[in-house]
């Protein structure tokens, strides 16, 4: 019984001692999302789309990287876009990369995994939020 | 029960790093007071609000860390989520990302000790892509886009996860930390 409380009093150190060391890089993070969520605004991210499905697709892609904030709001945006005529590719490119991509968090992403990985697990999210944006909306057009 | 293993610590770079990263975001904010402030302000608040969100998150952080650290043994990672894990690997994986709250940094320091305890890269990226369908907002957004695009977005981002991670375990070495 002791011995299964040291076990978990040093765990338990050792896992602060871990998240303490990160603190700083955790709250430069936090306050890069301060930052992004009050200068990059929805009505600048509206303003970068011109009606064109690939380039907006690819745009899209890009300003849901940049983009920070609770995955509705990458929802409300897309809706807006949706209603304004934009294609369907460009919206579901944005929420996906809203989500699955973070230029806030490259900083902390590079420090902890390392360059390689980082550069991979990006670039292949990058090119996925594309690659499942166009099979979804297709899907959807054959079975509707 | 035997500890499973000594916590994985920060190295001297990534703590710099992290020192270097949280001074230039000071300035960014001490630039933005001098020529905005009502918008440097406004940032800090959000910051703050940011902060006081992902506070019960971190606990769970904290408590798998503990978890991980006291009991789970580097064999039993090995085992089920080493790169000869299979379907039960990619199974956990994606379960994992698709359960996991918060934002995505928050999970950094515990994927990076899963890392470092041998857990297969392929894993962790089909992890981060799999977090993003989002179980809570799954209604919202078939209210903005309908149930059909939710079930199929759903089913070609976790399509895509495993691919990535494919893909990954094959580009990525074991333990890249270059």
């Amino acid at each position: 019984m002791k011995r299964e409380k040291n076990t978990w009093t040093r765990a338990l150190k050792a896992a602060l001692g871990t998240l303490y060391s990160m603190t700083p890089m955790l709250l430069a993070v936090i306050g890069l999302v301060g930052l992004f969520q009050t200068y990059i605004t929805p009505e600048m991210i509206h303003s970068f789309f011109t009606g064109s499905a690939l380039y907006d697709t690819l745009i899209g892609t890009v300003t849901g990287a940049i983009s920070v904030g609770q995955p509705f709001i990458s929802y409300i945006i897309g809706g807006g876009l949706s209603q304004q005529g934009l294609s369907l590719y460009a919206v579901t490119a944005f929420i996906l990369s809203f989500v699955t991509l973070g230029v806030v968090q490259l900083p902390m992403e590079y420090t902890l995994f390392g360059m390689r990985f980082t550069l991979v697990r990006n670039l292949l999210s990058f090119l996925f939020s594309i690659l499942v944006s166009v099979m979804t909306v297709w899907t959807l057009e054959v079975l509707l | 029960m035997d500890a499973g293993g000594a916590a994985v610590t920060v190295s001297e770079r990534e703590k710099s790093f992290g020192r270097i990263l949280l001074l230039i975001v000071i300035s960014l904010y001490l630039l933005a007071a001098l020529f905005d402030p009502a918008s440097a302000g406004q940032a800090l608040m959000k910051s703050l609000s940011v902060l006081k969100n992902i506070a019960p998150v971190l606990l769970i952080v904290l408590f798998l860390m503990t978890l991980l650290s006291a009991y789970i043994q580097p064999q039993k990672i090995f085992h089920y989520l080493g790169r000869k894990s299979g379907l039960k690997g990619w199974g956990i994986a994606l379960g994992g990302g698709v359960l996991s709250h918060g934002p995505g940094y928050l999970w950094y320091p515990i994927l990076s000790d899963l890392r470092a305890r041998g857990v297969n890269e392929g894993l962790i990226v089909a992890f981060f892509y799999a977090r993003s369908v989002k179980v809570p907002w799954l209604p919202m957004m078939a209210s903005y886009f309908g149930i059909a695009f939710t079930v199929i977005l759903t089913f070609y981002i976790l399509l895509a996860a495993v691919i990535q991670g494919k893909i990954a375990e094959k580009i990525i070495p074991p333990q890249s930390t270059i």
